[in-house]
């Protein structure tokens, strides 16, 4: 279970976000959903540990994200936690076996690739370099990655922006599917993909955007 | 770690083998330099301590050590035969040596002289020729190879030291009756014979050839290598004979110079360390700018990286495994350019030993210098360094949220 407590977020163009509480129950699927700047990313950001929020508590299973040192932030980051970027974040010289091996160098097990992979249907794709993919077949060798270390919480920073609605739509399907019994947060802009969701949260409410710090 | 940092390497293969090239070259000028500079200057003190004096023609005394000891350049004149009787039935002589020279086989000099020259010699075929049997020779390693020289060869000899000399003919040719063991000196390139063959080659060649001009005459020789039988009477033997007034076949006066190969070769040498110093300090000119280029490159490429390193970062890998995988890579950069760099000096030496012959030097590729090590060592060092400081910095930094 992950919740979010009096968390606020200031940015370096002093700006801050004020977020109300949020829990997120485990194996359950969530859309967030919301205007540009609002928060969904950021919120992603600090609950993987990259970003770190000025007040407030971020717990997941019982621990606050927010008090561990870097060093285990990272390791929290690699072992329990699946990120899916928008840019897929993938080394396109690469290819598709090389980047998802690279969690090896933290000694996560990838021997599940080629079962994750046929899944997504991109098995014949595993040899291949990443520049020479497609935009839904990246975002698939991104999940991929973020799947094959068995995470308990996988998150998606608009998986489908990059794509168009029919590719984003099988995608995110794919997405819910492969993440049954996980808790899976995704944002994303589009209203049309929320019933492969099991909620679907508007974050303009939850923070109601920026604010002048 | 390791097989992952390859896969990274071979991605960025153009960036690699340029960085590795700019490090070949650097280093391996370093390393050549250095070792040649060496080789020259072992070789110099190998052969100075042979003999205390030598005594030949007056005129300069670099050249007839050089010619004498080197075989390089040309002898600086003939002295008659009788001052080499006069030396060796002198009391105060332990050993002398006639030494002549001025034909050659092909680019090969020939040098007229008695067996006791190659007294610390051995052959790896054959036997030593005999002083008293004219014709036979003995051929240096490094010609036999190059000419394809045996045992029971015939070597038809030409005049002149170098190519382009008339022929001396069938008739004058010599027999090879040995050859000797490598010695990675400059007797490797050249053929010893005794005097007396010299002096008939002439007599034969003259009858068809008499309007050549020729380096010596019937009966001279070109130097008396000598070793004293008590070093406490150089001063003695050495005024005897400095200036001293002979008389030669064709009725000239000449006078003697009697010189100390110590303070000759000194001089050379006081040169050839000055050169050595020259050297050290170029290799310590080239080793910085290894540093300098090599940093550049290093940071330029951890900027490249910089994009990869975040992304591995947001993916949750520790800034320690990124550290280690960049350390990794630039240490097997470092180990292969260091490699390199010393095959390459090696081929540069065999490349360069056949044109440096000619001057005297002989190189040999197989020698290896501990200063190199250092050098080699230098090199890899300085290709891990800035990759150390630079990832140690941004991990510092961190940047995950950057």
């Amino acid at each position: 279970m992950i919740n979010v407590k009096n968390v606020s977020k200031h940015f370096k163009n002093e700006t801050a976000i004020d977020y109300n509480d949020i829990t997120f129950e485990d194996g359950k699927a969530y859309m967030l959903l919301g205007a540009s700047g609002c928060g969904k990313s950021t919120l992603l950001n600090m609950i993987a540990g990259i970003l770190s929020p000025e007040s407030g508590s971020i717990e997941i299973n019982g621990e606050d994200i927010i008090r561990k040192s870097q060093k285990e932030k990272d390791l929290f980051r690699i072992k329990k936690i699946g990120y899916i970027f928008q840019d897929f974040k993938l080394i396109p010289e690469m290819t598709v076996a090389d980047n998802i091996n690279i969690l090896k160098l933290e000694g996560v097990d990838t021997s599940s690739m080629d079962e994750i992979l046929d899944k997504l249907s991109i098995l014949d794709k595993k040899n291949k370099k990443v520049k020479h993919l497609s935009g839904g077949e990246k975002q698939r060798v991104a999940i991929a990655r973020a799947i094959v270390k068995k995470p308990d919480i996988i998150l998606a920073d608009e998986p489908t922006g990059n794509l168009n609605f029919a590719i984003g739509e099988a995608v995110i399907k794919e997405l819910v599917q492969i993440s049954k019994g996980k808790t899976l947060i995704a944002v994303t802009h589009d209203e049309r993909l929320s019933k492969y969701f099991d909620h679907t949260i508007d974050m303009n409410e939850v923070t109601g955007g920026r604010r002048d710090v | 770690m390791f097989k992952f940092a390859l896969k990274n390497m071979m991605i960025k293969k153009v960036k690699i083998i340029l960085i590795v090239l700019s490090i070949v070259i650097s280093a391996s000028v370093a390393i050549l330099a250095y070792n040649i500079s060496q080789q020259v200057d072992d070789g110099l003190k190998t052969t100075t301590a042979k003999y205390t004096m030598i005594i030949g023609p007056s005129g300069s005394s670099t050249q007839l050590a050089m010619n004498t000891m080197f075989f390089t350049d040309k002898p600086v004149g003939t002295i008659p035969y009788e001052v080499y009787e006069d030396i060796k039935n002198d009391p105060d002589v332990a050993v002398a040596i006639p030494f002549t020279m001025g034909d050659s086989y092909n680019s090969a000099k020939i040098v007229g002289t008695s067996n006791e020259f190659l007294n610390d010699k051995t052959v790896s075929d054959g036997r030593m020729f005999e002083s008293s049997v004219a014709f036979e020779a003995v051929v240096g390693y490094g010609v036999a190879e190059k000419y394809g020289l045996k045992v029971g060869d015939k070597l038809v000899t030409s005049h002149g030291i170098g190519e382009g000399g008339h022929s001396h003919g069938d008739s004058a040719a010599l027999n090879v009756v040995g050859i000797l063991d490598k010695t990675n000196t400059n007797y490797d390139n050249v053929i010893f014979t005794p005097v007396e063959t010299v002096w008939k080659t002439h007599s034969h060649s003259e009858d068809d050839h008499s309007e050549h001009e020729h380096d010596h005459e019937h009966g001279e020789i070109c130097a008396v290598l000598v070793n004293l039988s008590n070093m406490g009477k150089f001063t003695s033997v050495q005024s005897k004979y400095q200036n001293a007034d002979y008389v030669n076949e064709d009725g000239e006066e000449i006078s003697l110079s009697a010189i100390s190969t110590s303070e000759v070769m000194r001089d050379i040498l006081d040169n050839v360390d000055m050169s050595s110093h020259i050297v050290l300090i170029l290799c310590v000119i080239i080793l910085l700018m290894n540093i300098f280029i090599i940093s550049i490159i290093t940071l330029l490429n951890m900027y490249d990286s910089k994009k990869e390193i975040a992304l591995m970062r947001l993916i949750g890998v520790g800034m320690k495994k990124i550290n280690l995988l960049y350390i990794i890579q630039n240490a097997i950069v470092g180990f292969i350019s260091t490699v390199l760099a010393f095959g390459v000096s090696r081929i540069c030496l065999i490349a360069m030993k056949e044109y440096v012959s000619s001057m005297g030097i002989v190189l040999n590729a197989g020698a290896i210098f501990s200063f190199e090590w250092v050098i080699m060592a230098a090199v890899f060092v300085i290709s891990i360094i800035p990759t150390v400081i630079c990832t140690f910095s941004m991990s510092r930094k961190d940047g995950i949220e950057e």
